[in-house]
């Protein structure tokens, strides 16, 4: 597959689309030494919440900055962590006395800048904890977390953890809330065709014509199973009863549903999903309390998408329900 | 025969180290590209420009804190993995050097020794993971073995060569670590880039050394 994007040199990817993301949200963030900000700084008595990630993946993860989500998103190279010293510049500049507290996926760069900022900010007294993504249940089974993927879930963690903070809840009580909403999540994601890697031109993705491929991470990373192109339908009773296993949900319970549209597939598709989940969970007696479809955390070109649960309950809803405005994601 | 080495013939090592693996760009690139997704040889080319930048502004003349500023500078390199890797092999090397312009080639295998040791705290890969480890505790061990030799020649050729077939090992193992682990046995059969990356710079060390 050739590559065919209107991008200019490989070396500038990153600082042209930072460029262009911060003109066209200039009412929400502002880019300041390579780190995505909010326009409007939350006041200092109030828990920071900060992200790493590589870029690549518009609009994550910095469109999840703004009120009531990120405070800072430091974005590393196309689909490359940031290293140790971007994320601690980060941590300085977010500094205070409520703390910070730092939601990392679970991917090998991330884990280790984090781990590196980290210890590097304690010994100058920042005060920072944090809260690992790891929901992709196809990398490994849910008493093994250190093999499973951070994927799309981490909005709603950067969305629920957020508004803790706004509300002015202390570093303890954030981290408990974005933990809990880490612990009750799970995300599955299906493979439609293939994406290629900006940078190189690279084919980072290989799926044949006539197939799908569950559990494709957001990096082509291979998936579990391969099947002949199945309906919405047959799709979301492959992957929902899945996820709704993995997460021991019991009829009469509550959760979020959210479809993250990779990149090629389109919003029709995401919505088609989306009415199969609810029509699914109905069925058994589940509650959908609160739902979305969009493309949060894309890879490229992909077709496909990311199914992620969330159970809920009134704590998450109360925060989930809590205004945010950030260029990816806003409640009203 | 030369049983010390100064910060100037240091820095020339590295920099060989560097146009080793700059050199080897599209080939590193290659490896990556049955397993992760294909930028190895662009994050190690630009890592090791930072190291050429750190090198270039350095003004102290000694190897403590000219380690300390490349790491830095590596770790800055915003790739992924690599980064905190490199950066901490080169801060452990830091903190195992002396403040002098100069070291004795006996110590070459502590500071290596510490290197590996600052790496080790940020991954738990070993030797038969398909990493970088692959090469480079086979080289450092190498270079421990032979730091009694009191030739840096001598030394530099030890570690080379184990980083070298520690290299090649990785060929016949499937990845276990990183991105890589959940391509399957997309990568079995080729050789693991990080390890080829940590071959390079011991080839462009001894390469130094020899002229």
């Amino acid at each position: 597959m050739k590559m065919k994007k209107f991008i200019n040199t490989p070396e500038n990817l990153v600082s042209e689309l930072l460029s262009g993301f911060a003109m066209a949200n200039a009412d929400k963030v502002v880019v300041e030494d390579g780190l995505v900000c909010r326009k409007s700084s939350k006041s200092a008595d109030k828990v920071a919440v900060v992200t790493l990630g590589g870029c690549g993946h518009e609009p994550a993860l910095s469109g999840f900055v703004g009120k009531g989500m990120l405070d800072i998103s430091v974005p590393g190279e196309i689909f490359a962590a940031p290293g140790p010293p971007k994320l601690l510049a980060a941590l300085r500049k977010a500094k205070r006395d409520a703390g910070t507290l730092l939601i990392t996926l679970n991917h090998a760069g991330d884990v280790m800048s984090a781990n590196m900022a980290k210890q590097m900010a304690e010994k100058e007294s920042i005060k920072v904890s944090e809260v690992l993504t790891c929901e992709d249940i196809s990398t490994g089974p849910r008493e093994k977390p250190e093999e499973r993927r951070g994927l799309a879930g981490c909005l709603l963690v950067c969305k629920i953890a957020g508004a803790a903070a706004e509300a002015g809840e202390n570093l303890e009580e954030v981290t408990r809330i974005a933990q809990k909403v880490a612990d009750n999540m799970a995300t599955l994601a299906v493979a439609a065709t293939s994406a290629t890697h900006p940078s190189t031109g690279q084919v980072i993705a290989e799926v044949p014509e006539e197939d799908v491929i569950i559990g494709m991470g957001q990096h082509g990373e291979a998936g579990s199973g391969q099947m002949p192109l199945p309906t919405a339908k047959e799709t979301v009773a492959f992957m929902l009863p899945a996820l709704l296993e993995d997460l021991s949900i019991a009829k009469g319970e509550k959760v979020m549903v959210m479809i993250n549209g990779v990149g090629s597939t389109t919003l029709m598709e995401q919505y088609i999903v989306l009415n199969d989940c609810k029509n699914m969970l109905t069925e058994k007696g589940i509650e959908m309390a609160r739902s979305a479809a969009g493309e949060f955390l894309t890879v490229q070109e992909m077709g496909g998408f990311q199914m992620i649960v969330c159970r809920m309950d009134d704590e998450l809803l109360k925060y989930y329900d809590m205004p945010a405005s950030s260029p990816a994601f806003t409640i009203e | 025969m030369a049983n010390t080495i100064n910060i100037g013939k240091f820095t020339e090592m590295l920099l060989a180290a560097a146009g080793q693996i700059k050199a080897n760009e599209a080939m590193l690139g290659e490896l990556d590209s049955f397993g992760g997704d294909g930028d190895h040889g662009t994050t190690m080319a630009r890592a090791m420009n930072n190291l050429i930048g750190a090198i270039e502004k350095d003004t102290s003349g000694q190897f403590q804190s000219l380690l300390m500023d490349i790491a830095w500078a590596v770790m800055g390199t915003d790739g992924g993995a690599t980064g905190p890797l490199f950066g901490s092999l080169f801060m452990g090397m830091s903190e195992a050097s002396p403040a002098t312009d100069e070291i004795a080639a006996k110590q070459t295998g502590e500071i290596f020794r510490g290197g590996l040791v600052s790496i080790q705290k940020q991954t738990k890969a070993t030797i038969g993971d398909k990493t970088i480890m692959d090469a480079l505790i086979p080289a450092v061990e190498a270079i421990e073995a032979a730091s009694g030799s009191d030739d840096i020649k001598t030394i530099f050729e030890a570690g080379y060569k184990a980083a070298l077939a520690g290299a090649e090992s990785t060929k016949d193992i499937s990845a276990r670590f990183g991105r890589a682990k959940n391509a399957g046995d997309a990568n079995l059969g080729h050789q693991d880039p990080g390890a080829t990356s940590v071959s390079l710079i011991f080839k462009g060390m001894l390469e130094a050394l020899k002229s």
